[in-house]
């Protein structure tokens, strides 16, 4: 809504070239496989734009990038990512691994350094050894490779409740025993399930629906995903890593 | 011969009536001039070894230079218009820095060659506001050779831009009898040191002065240790061994 | 030497793209400069505007609806404009915002239909492919900073199904059964959400005619920069049909008890 200004003083006027759009998107790695996800809600302000705006995107076999922030930047970079995926197949004859992409997701962030993507980008899949990983990134290109990643709206919200449940931050281990480092695939999905849920509890951005995708590394077995609800098979190649998509509703309020 | 190739092999941008630039074929001749040079690849790593024509004993033939590195995991070894070479080297290098630099990983062996023979054929004419970048096309041929996660691999290039993979190959003045002795004598179990070993067997046929560790050059691309020359005294016991 | 091959054969320019690395999207500009280029002044706020626009996917196809109202800040200027704007013959982009950059919008959108007529090679646009160009034009333009100031509504049948797309000045993008720019959004999207979510494949188009005329009805006694004069757009299996501009009853006897309005003595 337009603001009601008072007359008299001068005023500058400047257009804004950026909004926020919502939401909230997170990855976290497993031993051998990776879970990447993100709400579907699209806002601004206190506006639903839509309750189906994907911000989870395949890139790979065995990649897959969660784009969170402004959404018309986030399009546009996700669709330049992909173009320059299809043009290193092009001069390298292979798909680009995984912490290749980092690299240039970096590269293509940073040289926008003046003129900023508005983007949190988080990356997961497998690596090239089959170790699940996730990259996560600021608008700028700043890049590490983490176990667990949430960013967006409900950051705040989601962060220090994976810091507890993933890295087991004060969590004393019982006495004779240790945290393990890696949680199974199952107990993960409970996790970014939970996560979100709560998040659409407590954050007006995040809600309508959530979108998984899990990718197992080559050999291992489902895990017991096929006992969830709505999983969907996306692998393209047989022999390969394999991926999956689980969609499932959140509160609409 | 003579009589079809007097009018067109003059402008480098203008084909023959029979399909052919002449100035590129040429410019393949100017390679049989140069010093035989030759790169063999073994499960184990890829060798190269250029023959150092010294034609004065005052020529300090530590300076000739006719085998490079390209990156730790890729080297280069050329005959011909060798100052050319550095050029196309120069390429090389900066395009497998920016490689790495925007993947993070080593670049592939044959995506550096192909990056080297796409200088090939930038000569010629330049079109309305556009800088020409060179008049004439290269005189000089290259081996390169690198280990990436295909394994290790031989490429050649010439001046029409043209790259070939070899398991062995010899180029320069001695290369038609260096490349059958090659023929004869690679095999695919064959390990890195009687790759060394037979290098300096068929650059000895082929050379006029007698072999020894100041007109040759040796160097090798391993898993273990990337691209490396040989030094006179690792050159030495190789030449000592054949 | 200049190492990167998209450079190869133009003049090197170290000022342009300081920080790009291979391959360079862009190249240097090697054209003709414009010697006025710091005296141009971008759009900074929108002069002649129109408000909302309306649409709903409905069992037919897409309806569409706005009012024939362009307005000078709060002077009713231009009252028999059309804000649905035909593009071939399965799409309607309805437009909000500056009218003189919608205008500017249609005349792009009748050339680019011109040059996919002339090719003749048995392509032809549709409503998703106009939406895909529209928000790479208007995402262009925000990011020169110097926007098309407009919300559009991009809506379409082909092929059988259904297309109902939203871009704005900033390049912002979403689809969704019901949209509504503008005031729109604030007022009418949860009528029509209420109404047409989960009915999409069971309105008649009476009932989709129905819904719009009665979300306009409420705009026009909330939004004070609206128009009882509309015109409505179905996009159909048949193709594209624009109304008749067109208006409603209204009842306004109620305004005399509203204090502040009437004539009342305290």
């Amino acid at each position: 809504m337009p603001d009601m200004v008072s007359i008299g003083q001068p005023q500058q006027r400047q257009f804004n070239p950026y909004s926020e759009n919502g939401g909230t998107i997170l990855a976290i790695a497993g031993a051998n496989f990776s879970v990447i996800a993100g709400d579907t809600r699209q806002s601004e302000g206190y506006n639903i734009q839509t309750r189906y705006a994907p911000k989870v995107f395949r890139l790979t076999d065995k990649a897959v990038l969660a784009v969170n922030g402004f959404a018309a930047d986030g399009s546009m970079f996700v669709k330049k990512v992909k173009q320059r995926l299809e043009w290193y197949r092009h001069a390298h004859a292979k798909d680009m691994p995984l912490r290749a992409i980092a690299r240039l997701i970096q590269t293509m962030l940073y040289s926008r350094r003046f003129f900023p993507y508005y983007v949190y980008n988080i990356l997961g899949g497998i690596e090239e050894d089959g170790s699940g990983a996730v990259y996560s990134f600021d608008p700028v290109g700043s890049y590490e490779r983490e176990s667990c990643r949430a960013a967006g709206a409900a950051q705040s919200l989601v962060q220090p409740f994976l810091d507890n449940q993933i890295y087991f931050k004060n969590q004393r281990p019982p006495p004779g025993t240790s945290n393990p480092t890696h949680l199974p695939l199952h107990e993960v999905l409970s996790l970014v399930i939970d996560s979100f849920t709560s998040a659409t509890e407590r954050h007006i951005e995040v809600g309508d629906g959530l979108e998984i995708f899990v990718v197992l590394a080559k050999g291992s077995t489902t895990q017991g995903l096929e006992n969830f609800a709505n999983v969907q098979e996306m692998t393209q190649t047989r022999e390969g890593e394999r991926m999956f998509n689980i969609r499932r509703n959140l509160k609409r309020d | 011969m003579f009589l079809t190739r007097s009018e067109y092999d003059r402008g480098v941008n203008t084909f023959s009536p029979e399909g052919r630039l002449f100035q590129v074929e040429y410019a393949i001749e100017a390679i049989k001039l140069g010093s035989t040079t030759l790169g063999i690849r073994t499960d184990q790593g890829v060798v190269l070894a250029v023959e150092k024509r010294v034609q004065s004993p005052l020529i300090e033939s530590s300076s000739i230079e006719k085998i490079m590195e390209i990156d730790r995991h890729l080297g280069c070894a050329m005959s011909g218009l060798t100052a050319d070479a550095r050029t196309m080297i120069d390429h090389a290098r900066v395009t497998a820095q920016n490689h790495s630099f925007t993947y993070d990983e080593k670049i592939k062996v044959e995506s550096v060659t192909q990056a080297v023979c796409d200088l090939a054929l930038r000569f010629g004419e330049s079109v309305h506001d556009e800088d020409a970048m060179m008049s004439r096309p290269f005189g000089v041929a290259l081996l390169i050779a690198g280990i990436d996660e295909v394994g290790p691999q031989l490429y050649h290039t010439d001046p029409s831009g043209t790259f070939v993979r070899y398991q062995a190959k010899a180029i320069g003045s001695g290369s038609e009898a260096a490349q059958a002795e090659l023929q004869e004598k690679w095999y695919s179990q064959m390990t890195l040191q009687e790759a060394n070993i037979l290098a300096m067997r068929v650059l000895k046929q082929v050379m006029e002065e007698k072999l020894d560790q100041h007109n040759v050059q040796l160097a090798q691309v391993t898993p273990q240790k990337g691209f490396e020359i040989l030094d006179e005294t690792s050159l030495k016991a190789v030449i000592d061994q054949m | 030497m200049d190492h990167f091959p998209t450079n190869w054969g133009r003049p090197r320019n170290d000022a342009f793209d300081a920080y790009g690395t291979y391959p360079i999207a862009q190249r240097p500009y090697n054209g003709l400069k414009d010697a006025f280029a710091e005296g141009v002044q971008h759009t900074q706020q929108p002069i002649v505007t129109g408000t909302s626009v309306l649409a709903i996917k409905y069992k037919d196809g897409v309806m569409m609806a706005a009012d024939n109202l362009a307005s000078y800040g709060s002077l009713a200027r231009f009252k028999d404009v059309q804000r649905l704007h035909p593009v071939g013959t399965n799409t309607v982009v309805g437009a909000g915002g500056d009218m003189s950059d919608f205008q500017y919008i249609q005349s792009l959108l009748d050339g680019l239909m011109i040059e996919e007529f002339t090719e003749q090679d048995g392509h032809s646009l549709g409503p998703a492919e106009i939406h895909e160009y529209l928000s790479q034009v208007m995402y262009g333009r925000r990011s020169q900073i110097n926007p098309l100031w407009n919300a559009l509504l991009v809506g379409g049948f082909k092929e059988g199904k259904r297309f109902l797309a939203y871009v704005d000045l900033l390049g912002t993008t979403y689809s969704a059964s019901t949209l509504a720019t503008g005031y729109g959004a604030y007022i009418a999207q949860p009528l029509l959400r209420k109404a047409v979510e989960g009915n999409e494949d069971k309105l008649t188009e009476e009932e989709a005619m129905q819904i719009l005329e009665a979300n306009l009805k409420v705009l026009y006694y909330r939004d004070a920069r609206s128009l009882n004069k509309f015109q409505i757009a179905k996009i159909t299996a048949a193709g594209v049909s624009i109304t008749e501009s067109k208006s409603m009853d209204t009842t306004w006897s109620f305004a005399e008890g509203i204090r502040g309005y009437g004539s009342q003595t305290q």
